[in-house]
């Protein structure tokens, strides 16, 4: 009888284990291959940037300064490539210097009707949603696995299992502003 | 908690539902089967057996019938309703920004790529199919393309990219066929009673004739006249919620309710009828473009809730 009930409990452990088990593995992979989604993005971005500054090079000729500003943000990304805590800063800066330079590209009409430019820009548009869209789909991905092997009970075996904590990515400056709401 | 888990758990519920409805759907086509098999083996014999052999056996057909009804559904209805619609598939030249927005929310929502699909029509409309995740199907009319700017167009494909993330299109699949299958089944149990009362008038009587049954009858035709309506409201209802949550979830993707707002402000004035559309479809569309946008398509078997009470829901989101 007392050999049923500990055999009993015995199975459920492990049963309890494999769910625990298969569950961490599952949300560990989602967070990587977000990851490996974020730094997709970010190459492209790298690479998309040089080709619009070629385009608009002739017709922004009173921007040099504003261009220079681009390159030299998208230098300082592509050095701090591989290191999630400089990554984040670097590309916060990289965005605001091409959300300055699109704002200037808005002045140049002949711009507008140059379809190689509007081309880049679509591109370079959506390669900053798709990184923003990776990085918010990896930080909920994170916070919902580090939630779940901080909890009990599973606190008890994540670690011993070989589940260490995965750090957020965050890039300052970038994220959605919550709208302010003033009361008086 | 997070915002990925309100989307999940959105899925996990309509995956229980489905399953939930399959079995509903099951049970109560074999019960059916059941009454006509055993109503017929007692008109034959003259007295209800309690146990009827032809009803269960009829049972038997109707759970079959049921589910395989279900199954095809489910595994052919998707590229009916593509056939249907005249939605061309199209690659990332023909609308390069169409497919980068789509390809932008398939990563904020987590989910592979689904096929991008053009209407050719002026309306401005779109709508999802795809019974599982991975895979399915977005298609959107070539005046959206044309008509909205960038966030609004995002807020759109955001709202279609919800619906399959929460597996609402395969969900709404089942849950059409049960109403259908409720309509039907009502159908076959009010005519069998017409010719069981044909039989029993002929002089096929039985020693409990009596008042008790006559009431009975009586109630099984109002329940047989009345279920498919309540079906439908039902049906109705879930489709209409489906779309407040798919509204919800389409922000959670975009963090920014304006472009949803906005798009369908536009969508509200232009979402006429076009060629393609039909009762059939119109409950997947994001406006729903059979019905006119008046106070009454808040109405009991309206698909779709009115488009002011979405705007109004979507900027409570904000605050």
């Amino acid at each position: 009888m007392s050999f049923w009930i500990v055999l009993g409990i015995i199975v459920a452990i492990g049963l309890w284990l494999v769910a625990l088990y298969n569950g961490l593995v599952g949300g560990r992979n989602q967070a990587q291959t977000a990851w490996s989604q974020i730094d997709v993005q970010l190459k492209r971005r790298h690479d998309l940037i040089p080709n619009l500054v070629q385009v608009v090079k002739d017709a922004m000729g009173y921007e040099q300064e504003t261009l220079t500003k681009v390159i030299q943000a998208r230098n300082n990304a592509v050095a701090a490539t591989g290191n999630p805590a400089q990554a984040g800063p670097a590309e916060a800066a990289l965005t605001q210097a091409t959300r300055g330079l699109f704002a200037l590209m808005e002045n140049y009409p002949q711009l507008k009707a140059n379809d190689n430019a509007m081309q880049l820009q679509e591109e370079l548009t959506t390669t900053e949603n798709k990184i923003a869209f990776a990085r918010q789909f990896y930080n909920d991905s994170v916070n919902s696995y580090n939630v779940r092997r901080q909890s009990f009970p599973a606190v008890l075996a994540a670690a011993s299992l070989g589940f260490g904590p995965i750090e957020l990515f965050n890039m300052p400056e970038t994220e959605r502003e919550v709208p302010k709401v003033a009361l008086r | 908690m997070s915002a990925t888990t309100d989307f999940v758990a959105a899925q996990k519920q309509n995956r229980r539902n489905t399953v939930l409805l399959l079995a509903i759907l099951t049970v109560l086509a074999a019960a059916v089967g059941y009454g006509a098999g055993a109503l017929l083996e007692g008109q034959a014999s003259g007295g209800m057996p309690l146990v009827s052999n032809a009803g269960v056996a009829a049972a038997a057909i109707m759970a079959v019938v049921s589910v395989g009804w279900s199954l095809l559904s489910l595994a052919l209805g998707d590229k009916m309703v593509l056939a249907m619609s005249g939605a061309k598939t199209i690659d990332k030249a023909d609308a390069p920004q169409l497919y980068n927005v789509v390809e932008e929310i398939s990563i904020a929502a987590g989910v592979p790529m689904p096929k991008v699909m053009v209407l050719e029509t002026d309306a401005l409309n779109a709508f999802a199919t795809g019974n599982k995740v991975g895979g399915g199907t977005i298609a959107v009319t070539r005046g959206l393309i044309d008509t909205l700017n960038r966030d609004e167009l995002q807020g759109v494909v955001a709202h279609e990219m919800a619906h399959l993330a929460n597996l609402d299109t395969r969900y709404m699949v089942v849950v059409g066929v049960t109403v259908g299958l409720i309509a039907l089944v009502c159908d076959m149990l009010l005519r069998s009673m017409a010719w069981g009362g044909v039989g029993r008038s002929s002089g096929n009587s039985n020693k409990k004739g009596g008042s008790g049954g006559g009431i009975l009858i009586i109630l099984l035709i109002v329940v047989a006249i009345f279920a498919p309506l309540a079906a439908k409201a039902v049906q109705m209802a879930v489709s209409r919620q489906r779309e407040y949550l798919a509204d919800a979830t389409s922000v959670q993707f975009t963090r920014n309710p304006n472009g949803l707002i906005q798009a369908l402000g536009k969508l509200a004035e232009k979402a006429a009828p076009f060629p393609g559309v039909s009762r059939a479809t119109q409950h997947l569309f994001i406006v729903n473009p059979v019905q006119t946008f008046t106070t009454r398509s808040s109405a009991l078997l309206a698909t779709h809730p009115d488009i002011a009470d979405r705007i109004a829901r979507l900027r409570n989101l904000g605050r």
